[in-house]
């Protein structure tokens, strides 16, 4: 099991980054009725935080998840949460919880930094873990963002 | 002193058991006296005697067979004896039956008797005189007619005068009154009575053999008195021969004072052998062989707090090792044996119990020797409900290129009723495995819920069917 936290802040000033976030929010608009598994509208009302996109992936290229899915077989090793906020008012940090069934495996902190932010945990996958999971992403005040679910298979 | 069978000691419970059925079966003795009840009760007696001899001498086709008649004892006594069982308890009151001693206060006046019988026999006036005994003869006698008059010898002469319409029948008598004329008897069918007996003497005698009733003959002919008790057929020359015959068949002593002591001897002997039988039985119901046996009983709770379940117990039947006569335990109906666990004081939670002899309820002069298991623990809880989102179990191998990428569930929650504390410690509910391996394109499947512990269930007995729709997709290559 291991952690990386990523951030690539794309700051080239107001003119660079008005258009990009524009673009981006209306692609995250487009995007999110589609992704009924990761409850992307939700936000921390304390920090304007907004969750823009949040998967599981069998990884990460290029800050973009590789195949998101909902299954995922045992020998791919490891699988990976990738979240993606649009709107980060100040520096948090948000929580990925890590649950086979009931039973919580791993808790990550991930550093976020404004304005936009991407991040993502990983979990090494044994045998043992087959079954029903799921991934709580939690904001520091403990409001629960969105809940991926998804099953280890053969 | 109070002492333990089982250690050789007797207790207070076991003196007044004793006593007890002493005088249950003194108390029989005295109703059933002089019928033929107590004859078959002392020829069952014997027969228990014998079939405790068969047993141990090892006879076992005549110990198998006494066994038999005296489990079906009861029922023929009740049969059989129906009508002096019945007319013991319709006869006496309640009193009479617990205390008294029937049968020798409603004196029948036998001077009266013996006079008008020497009466009737001086006329040659033919005459059939029924004095029953403790017996009911209703079903022997027919016909007839109630009277209910008191007894004197003008009475009896009229009763029986050639020109009245009942004089052919019998008359019955009870106590001091004339209670029945012109009652037909049935008629004895011996082949041995003399040719001087006629039809009087052979319904004199078939009521007399089939019943404890004594039967006064007077007849027409010869004018000779003849008394008919059991099988046996008495002449009488003297009328005071009739008069002793009668006192002694109605139980009227000539000398009270006498009388009464000769009474209280009689009864207090037959106290005493009731005693000595019902000590026997005992000890030999208590002193048997001592014997072991298991049983499994079921455990019941009791009072549990309003408002708590029981949601898990370690065992709902424990194994009881016993001991105690071979008698006792033979005799042990599985009802006798209880087992219990009071939950006054129980808490919400795993609650254990160390089980003791104070848990369990056993027959007298039954022993605990052993519990298992000698720890139970009980859970308790309070009833809850809770909405849990559901999630689909994937379970099996997805074709390699292929992966799913969304499911959506419907219902997407479902209301489970259950433990408060199960239902605390679970955050989703999940279906039975759904085998992805034959899946090969994008659709919809129906599964059910899997509910592990047994203690939980869809509320108000909603549907457990959980509809899936989900999307698969083709995997993206990785770049290398």
């Amino acid at each position: 099991m291991d952690m990386k936290i990523i951030f690539r802040c794309h700051i080239k000033g107001w003119l660079c980054l008005l258009g990009p976030v524009a673009l981006l929010l209306a692609a995250g608009a487009l995007y999110a009725p589609a992704m009924a598994d990761d409850d992307t509208s939700a936000q921390s009302g304390l920090q304007q935080l907004k969750l823009e996109r949040a998967v599981v992936c069998e990884g990460i290229e290029d800050l973009k998840p590789i195949n998101p899915a909902i299954t995922f077989s045992i020998e791919r090793g490891s699988i990976m949460c990738f979240t993606r906020f649009a709107a980060v008012a100040s520096e948090t940090y948000i929580l990925h919880r890590w649950y086979r069934r009931d039973e919580l495996v791993s808790e990550k902190k991930l550093a976020l930094k404004p304005p936009r932010w991407s991040t993502y945990s990983s979990m090494q996958l044994r045998e043992s873990d087959k079954g029903p999971w799921r991934v709580n992403i939690v904001a520091s005040d403990e409001t629960v963002l969105t809940i991926l679910r998804f099953s280890v298979t053969e | 002193m109070p002492l333990d069978p089982l250690t050789g000691v007797i207790r207070w419970q076991d003196v007044i058991d004793i006593l007890l059925n002493t005088y249950i079966l003194f108390r029989l003795y005295v109703l059933f006296r002089g019928s033929q009840v107590m004859r078959v009760m002392a020829g069952l007696a014997f027969l228990y005697v014998f079939q405790r001899v068969a047993t141990e001498v090892g006879l076992i086709v005549t110990s198998w067979a006494m066994q038999g008649i005296i489990a079906a004892a009861a029922l023929i006594i009740v049969i059989v004896f129906r009508n002096e069982i019945r007319s013991v308890l319709q006869a006496q009151n309640l009193r009479a039956i617990l205390w008294g001693v029937p049968g020798k206060t409603a004196a029948t006046p036998v001077d009266i008797l013996t006079e008008s019988v020497k009466e009737l026999a001086s006329r040659r006036t033919g005459a059939l005189i029924i004095l029953p005994g403790r017996e009911d003869l209703k079903d022997l006698m027919q016909g007839g007619v109630e009277w209910q008059g008191l007894l004197s010898r003008e009475m009896l002469l009229s009763i029986f005068y050639n020109g009245n319409p009942v004089h052919d029948g019998a008359v019955v008598i009870e106590g001091r009154r004339v209670t029945r004329v012109g009652t037909i008897l049935p008629l004895s069918q011996r082949q041995d009575l003399p040719q001087r007996f006629g039809t009087r003497h052979r319904a004199a005698l078939g009521l007399a053999q089939n019943s404890d009733a004594m039967v006064i003959v007077v007849s027409e002919e010869t004018g000779k008195i003849v008394l008919a008790k059991g099988q046996e057929i008495i002449d009488i020359h003297d009328i005071q021969v009739l008069g002793h015959h009668l006192r002694r068949h109605l139980g009227i002593v000539p000398e009270p004072g006498k009388g009464f002591k000769r009474e209280t001897v009689k009864l207090s002997a037959a106290a005493l052998i009731c005693l000595v039988c019902m000590t026997g039985i005992w000890f030999s119901f208590t002193r048997g062989i001592e014997t072991l046996t298991a049983m499994q009983v079921p455990v019941k709770f009791t009072n549990r707090a309003a408002g708590l379940e029981i949601f898990d117990t370690s065992a709902s039947m424990v194994h009881l090792y016993l001991s105690g006569a071979g008698a006792l335990v033979k005799n042990m109906g599985p009802d006798q044996v209880k087992v219990s666990v009071n939950l006054s004081r129980a808490d919400p939670g795993k609650n254990t119990f160390n089980l003791s002899s104070s848990n369990v309820a056993l027959p007298p002069g039954i022993r605990l020797n052993r519990i298992e298991p000698a720890v139970l623990s009980v859970t308790l809880d309070k009833l809850a409900a809770k909405n849990l989102p559901v999630q689909v179990n994937w379970a099996g191998r997805a074709p390699d290129d292929m992966r799913i990428t969304q499911a959506s569930v419907s219902p997407g929650t479902i209301r489970l009723v259950g433990a408060s504390r199960q239902l605390e410690a679970i955050d989703t509910i999940y279906t039975e495995r759904v085998d992805i391996g034959k899946l090969s394109a994008s659709g919809k499947l129906t599964t059910r819920l899997l509910l592990k512990q047994p203690t939980l269930r869809v509320a108000d007995g909603a549907d457990d069917r959980i509809e899936v729709s989900y999307v698969m997709k083709k995997r993206e290559a990785k770049k290398s």
